[in-house]
C-alpha cells in the first residue's frame, strides 16, 4: 500500500502542518487508538457491571432465570441477616488492625533503610520479597499451617492454634497482610528520597532532635505519599479476600470470626447461589469503598501537604 | 499533551487502523467459539466429569479406555477434580449453556439441575440404559416429577467409624451391634474417662448426623413439599445435648471441631486425638491409611424406642446435558458403568457397591480390604433401614454449611444453644423461601 502523505511525526521539527486538522477527525483518531482499550472496558468491565446491578434487584440461582425481587435483596441484608452484619464488624475490625500496623511497619522499615549506607538493595529486595509472594493462595495456605495447632507457632509459644480460636484468627490474617509491606515500603522510600537534605541540615542548625525533625519535616514533607498508602491499602484492605479464604479453610469461621465481606460475598454467590444477593452485597460495598475515600480526601485537605503549595501560598 | 505532533485522520491510514480493529473484534469473538462436539476423525466426543479422589480417578479411566474400545466411534474425554471445586465449577457449567454431556451428580443437586432445565429425560433412551437390574426404590431417587434425570451409581450410609485397636486397649467393650444415642453417648464418656481425652467428634456440627438423629424420633429433615420439617425445639435438644458432652469433655472441643472440612484427615479421629468420628462408609475408606487397619464400621445410634435413623443415601449419580449433541451415546456410557460386567471389575466399590444386583453379587466375592468391610456394614444393615427421604431441596446445600456455622456459636460458647437453633430456623426459612 502506498501512501502519499507524509505522517505528521515524520516531518522535521518545527514545521507546523499545513492546517489544523479540524477537531472532530483529531478525536476520531483517539478513539481508534483506545478501540481496544475502550472495547474491553465495556465487555469485560462496564457490561458485567450493569449486569450485576441488575442482577442485584433479582433472585437468581444460576439455573432459572433471574426473577425481580425489587429491593428486597437490600432489605434482607440490613434488616433480616445477621451474618451479614458480622461480616460486616470482622471487615471494619480487619480494616482497622491491618492497614494502620502495615502503614506503620512499612515507614519504620523505609527509615531505616533510607539510612544504610551499605546493603540498602539487598534489604529493600528482601523486605519487598513478601509482597510478591501475597497474594498467592500458597502463601496463605502456609500461613494457615504456621498458626494451626501443632504448628510452628503452637509448638514455640504454645499457645495452641490461633486459627481455631475467635479474636486470635482475625489477628492471624491481619499479621499475614502487614507482613506484606513491602510495596508500601518502597513507596515510602521513594517519597523520603525526594525530601531536600538541606531542610534536615536546616533543622539541625537551629537545634532540633531526631524526634522533632520527624514530626516538623519527615512527615509533613511525606504525607502526600503516607496519604497515597492510606487510600491504596485501605480500598485493598476492604476487598481482603485470598488470606481470610484460606487461612479460615474458606469457612470465614472460627464462630464466623473472620467472615470478612467478600468471603460472605463469595458464600452467598458461589456456595449458597444466591448471585442476585451476592450482586447486591458486591454494590454495597462499592458504594462504601467509595464514601470511605471520600472522607479520606476530604480529611486530607487538613493534613496533607503539597510542596508545591508553597508557591501558591496556602489551599 | 501540548506541542506533540498530532496524527491526521488520513483515509488511508483510517481505514487500515479500521481493518486492525475488525480484525480484533474478530479475534476477540473467535476465542469465545464453541467447542467442538465432533472430533476431528468424525467420531462422537463425548465430555465426562466427576468429583472423587486419584484413585478413584484411575479406575474410571481404565473403565473408559475399556467403553473407547467397545465403541470405537465414541471418544470420551474427562475430567475431575474434589467435590468442593466440582460443584462450584459445574454451577457455573450449567448456567452459562456449557455441561459436560456425562455428569456425576449429587442426590443434594438433582432437584436444583432438574428443576433448572440442565438435565436430559434418561427414559428417552430406555432402549439403551438399562435399568431393569436397579432396585425401584433407588432409581426413583434420581426422578423429579415422573421423570428420570438420573441415576445413583451406588448408595452409602453413615457409620461410626471407630479404631477398634486403641478401642481394645481402653477395656471397654466393643459396640455389639444396636444402640441407642443414650448409649452411644455413656459409651463415648467412658471411653473418655478411660482415656482422658475426647472420645469421639463433636456430632452437633454435623447436618447428617442430626437428620439420623430426628429420623430416630420419626421426624424428618424436610417436609414433603421443601419445607424444614423439624422446630427450633428439636434442634435445641439436639444441640443441647451435644454441647453437653462437650462441656464434659466426652467429644472433641470447639477448636478441632471447627478444623472439620469434609476430608477425613482433619477428623479428631484421622488426626489421631479421639477413636470414634460418625462419617460415611466409603469415604471412610481414608481413614485406613491414617490410623491403621484397625478401622471398622459400627451402625449409628437409633431413636431411644430404636428406631433407626440411618438409611441407604443414593449417592453420585450419573445425568446428561440437556443441552449435548449426543443424549444417545451419553446413555450409552452410563449403561456402560452401571451394567458392564468389565466395568465393575475395574471399579471395585471406588463409587460404593454396585447398585445393578447381579453385577453386586458376582463382585461381592472378590471385594478386598475396606470395600469388604463396607459391603459386610451395608449386608448387616439390608432390611433394617427405613425409606431414605425425598431429594432434599435446592437450598439445602447452602444449610449444610450454615448448620456447622451456627453450631461453632454454640460451641465456642457465643450462643446457648436456643439461640442458634432459632438464629439457623431464620436462615433456613429464608434458604428455602428463596
Amino acid at each position: 500500500m502506498t501512501t502519499t502523505q507524509i505522517p505528521t511525526a515524520v516531518r522535521p521539527k518545527g514545521v507546523a502542518p499545513a492546517h489544523k486538522p479540524p477537531r472532530r477527525r483529531r478525536e476520531g483518531a483517539a478513539w481508534v487508538f483506545l478501540s481496544p482499550w475502550v472495547l474491553g472496558a465495556c465487555v469485560l468491565t462496564l457490561l458485567p457491571m450493569a449486569v450485576s446491578l441488575y442482577l442485584s434487584f433479582t433472585d437468581y440461582d444460576l439455573f432459572n432465570p433471574p426473577s425481580w425481587v425489587g429491593l428486597r435483596n437490600y432489605t434482607q441484608m440490613f434488616t433480616e441477616d445477621p451474618r451479614y452484619w458480622r461480616s460486616v464488624v470482622a471487615t471494619l475490625t480487619y480494616v482497622a488492625i491491618a492497614v494502620p500496623l502495615q502503614l506503620g511497619l512499612a515507614l519504620v522499615v523505609a527509615l531505616a533503610l533510607k539510612g544504610m549506607k551499605r546493603g540498602k538493595g539487598f534489604y529493600r529486595s528482601a523486605f519487598y520479597a513478601p509482597s510478591l509472594l501475597g497474594a498467592s493462595m500458597s502463601i496463605a495456605l502456609v500461613w494457615r499451617a504456621i498458626f494451626n495447632d501443632g504448628g510452628t507457632v503452637d509448638n514455640l509459644f504454645g499457645t495452641g492454634g490461633w486459627v481455631n480460636k475467635p479474636g486470635w484468627a482475625l489477628l492471624a490474617v491481619a499479621l499475614l497482610t502487614v507482613w506484606q509491606f513491602g510495596a508500601p515500603m518502597v513507596i515510602f522510600l521513594a517519597g523520603l528520597q525526594q525530601i531536600p537534605g538541606e531542610l534536615y541540615e536546616a533543622a539541625e542548625v537551629d537545634g532540633a532532635g531526631r524526634w522533632r525533625q520527624f514530626l516538623s519535616i519527615t512527615v509533613p514533607m511525606l504525607s502526600p505519599v503516607i496519604f497515597f498508602n492510606l487510600v491504596l491499602q485501605t480500598i485493598q484492605a476492604f476487598q481482603v479476600f485470598t488470606p481470610a479464604f484460606a487461612v479460615s479453610a474458606g469457612k470465614g469461621g472460627p464462630a464466623d470470626s473472620t467472615l470478612f465481606y467478600t468471603l460472605y460475598l463469595y458464600d452467598r454467590g458461589f456456595v449458597a447461589s444466591h448471585m442476585g444477593y451476592a450482586s447486591a452485597m458486591a454494590w454495597v460495598l462499592l458504594i462504601v469503598i467509595g464514601a470511605v475515600t471520600a472522607l479520606l480526601f476530604r480529611t486530607s485537605r487538613s493534613w496533607v501537604f503539597y510542596a508545591s503549595d508553597t508557591d501558591g501560598g496556602a489551599r | 499533551m501540548p506541542g506533540m505532533p498530532v496524527v491526521p485522520g488520513s483515509r488511508t491510514t483510517r481505514s487500515w487502523l479500521t481493518a486492525a480493529v475488525l480484525v480484533l473484534c474478530a479475534a476477540l469473538t473467535g476465542c469465545s467459539g464453541s467447542a467442538e462436539t465432533s472430533g476431528s476423525s468424525g467420531k462422537v466426543v463425548l465430555r465426562y466429569t466427576w468429583w472423587g479422589n486419584p484413585d478413584r480417578a484411575a479406575r474410571t479411566e481404565q473403565a473408559i479406555e475399556l467403553f473407547e474400545k467397545e465403541h470405537p466411534d465414541i471418544e470420551v474425554q474427562t475430567s475431575f477434580s474434589g467435590y468442593d471445586s466440582y460443584k462450584q465449577k459445574l454451577a457455573t457449567q450449567a448456567a452459562g449453556g456449557d455441561a459436560p454431556d456425562v455428569m456425576q451428580l449429587d442426590y443434594r443437586m438433582i432437584e436444583q439441575y432438574a428443576s433448572g432445565g440442565v438435565l436430559y429425560d434418561l427414559g428417552r433412551q430406555k432402549s439403551v440404559l438399562r435399568t431393569d437390574e436397579i432396585d425401584a426404590g433407588l432409581l426413583a431417587t434420581g426422578a423429579v416429577d415422573g421423570k428420570q434425570y438420573a441415576v445413583p451409581q451406588g448408595r452409602g450410609t453413615e457409620a461410626v467409624v471407630y479404631d477398634a485397636k486403641t478401642w481394645r486397649a481402653t477395656g471397654v467393650p466393643l459396640p455389639s451391634g444396636d444402640w441407642t444415642w443414650s448409649e452411644w453417648a455413656d459409651t463415648m464418656r467412658t471411653l473418655a474417662q478411660k482415656t482422658g481425652r475426647p472420645a469421639a467428634t463433636d456430632p452437633g456440627q454435623s447436618e447428617d448426623a442430626f437428620e439420623v438423629w430426628l429420623r430416630g424420633q420419626g421426624k424428618s429433615l424436610y417436609t414433603e413439599d421443601g419445607k424444614l420439617g423439624f422446630t427450633a425445639d428439636d434442634l435445641t435438644r439436639w444441640w443441647t445435648f451435644t454441647d453437653e458432652l462437650r462441656r464434659e469433655g466426652t467429644v472433641s472441643p470447639a477448636e478441632q471441631t471447627t478444623q472439620l472440612d469434609g476430608t477425613v484427615e482433619n477428623t479428631p479421629l484421622g488426626r489421631g486425638k479421639a477413636i470414634a468420628d460418625i462419617n460415611w462408609d466409603a469415604p471412610a475408606s481414608g481413614f485406613v491409611p491414617l490410623v491403621g487397619e484397625g478401622v471398622t464400621l459400627a451402625p449409628m445410634p437409633s431413636g431411644e424406642d430404636g428406631t433407626p435413623g440411618q438409611y441407604f443415601k443414593p449417592s453420585m449419580f450419573m445425568g446428561v446435558s440437556a443441552d449435548s449433541g449426543h443424549p444417545e451415546e451419553g446413555a450409552l456410557l452410563i449403561d456402560f458403568m452401571l451394567n458392564d460386567p468389565g466395568a465393575a471389575k475395574i471399579l471395585g466399590a471406588t463409587r460404593s457397591i454396585p447398585v445393578n444386583e447381579t453385577l453386586r453379587e458376582e463382585t461381592a466375592g472378590s471385594l478386598t480390604d475396606f470395600d469388604r468391610t463396607i459391603h459386610d456394614f451395608q449386608t448387616t444393615l439390608e432390611g433394617e433401614l427405613n425409606d431414605p427421604p425425598q431429594a432434599p431441596p435446592s437450598g439445602d446445600s447452602a444449610l449444610q454449611t450454615t448448620f456447622q456455622r451456627d453450631y461453632d456459636q454454640v460451641s465456642y460458647e457465643r450462643m446457648s444453644p436456643r439461640e442458634a437453633a432459632e438464629n439457623y430456623i431464620t436462615e433456613a426459612k429464608a434458604e428455602l423461601r428463596s
